[in-house]
């Protein structure tokens, strides 16, 4: 992959993102915070931003979206690589989520 | 309420009925939450859902939620009620809809039976705010499960990370299985 191609799919990342963020904001905040892991006043920001502003902000070399859990135990039982007394995938997805829905209340 | 009727206040608590009644709210839940009186809420409940709400008291013991296969769908609906409440400035039983709706959402797509009722996650938080349960953090995996209120944190592990002996053979359909 070149450099422009690479560019050009950050973009495109990057566009989906703000667009899918901002229909979910409008369209629920409460749930949206939810599901985006984000704060209130970022996604007040989003919410406010013009199809020019995002078309502007999404082209650039970097990644808006960054990963929600960095922690080995969510990531281990999301992918489900170390053999625990728990083998089954659709338990270790809940005690997953589980994880992933607690884990704002500590970060504020 | 005792301030002067407003039409749209009733609107907005039938529109908030309706959303409870075809959640699955038992009529208690209703009775508690709205202001509109219960021979509107029984004609509501049956326009609604169609029949007669079912009766009886509501269950009203702490421990359904201790057992281990409720107790992981009540922390799963605990930690998302509280991710709302702390992240937005809800009404509470606005924050219990959502955080219902969120739940089912994610049981299902666990391939699960969403086996806690709305009824219940009301019961639920409302057991949390007058402290007849807690929230404990596991040692093990760090994720905050329904407990007893004075639950020993430094020892405690949850229902994932250390499951009893005979958990997890339930053969019922949309059950939490181990392996």
């Amino acid at each position: 992959m070149t450099d422009e191609q690479l560019t050009a799919e950050i973009r495109e990342a990057n566009l989906t993102y703000l667009m899918l963020a901002q229909s979910l904001i409008r369209k629920d905040k409460a749930e949206a915070l939810f599901r985006l892991g984000i704060s209130e006043e970022s996604a007040d920001l989003i919410a406010a931003l013009s199809p020019v502003q995002i078309s502007k902000i999404a082209s650039g070399n970097m990644l808006l979206c960054r990963f929600r859990m960095d922690d080995d135990v969510v990531w281990n039982l999301l992918t489900n690589h170390t053999t625990r007394k728990v083998d089954n995938d659709a338990t270790t997805k809940l005690h997953a989520s589980i994880l992933m829905a607690g884990r704002f209340a500590e970060s504020i | 309420m005792a301030t002067a009727k407003s039409v749209l206040n009733e609107s907005r608590e039938i529109e908030r009925a309706v959303a409870l009644i075809q959640l699955g709210a038992r009529l208690q839940v209703l009775e508690s939450e709205t202001n509109l009186s219960y021979e509107r809420l029984l004609r509501l409940y049956k326009e609604v859902a169609g029949r007669s709400p079912s009766k009886g008291q509501l269950p009203f013991s702490t421990d359904w939620f201790l057992t281990w296969q409720p107790n992981i769908h009540s922390s799963l609906f605990l930690n998302i009620y509280e991710h709302l409440t702390k992240v937005s400035a809800l009404e509470d039983i606005d924050a219990i809809m959502k955080a219902y709706k969120l739940y089912s959402e994610q049981i299902t797509a666990c391939a699960m039976e969403p086996i806690l009722s709305l009824t219940r996650a009301w019961r639920l938080v409302k057991f949390i705010d007058n402290n007849m349960l807690g929230m404990t953090r596991c040692s093990k995996c760090g994720g905050h499960f329904v407990t007893e209120p004075y639950e020993n944190s430094r020892h405690f592990e949850c229902g994932l990370c250390s499951p009893p002996a005979r958990a997890g053979k339930s053969t019922a359909a949309g059950g939490i299985l181990l392996h």
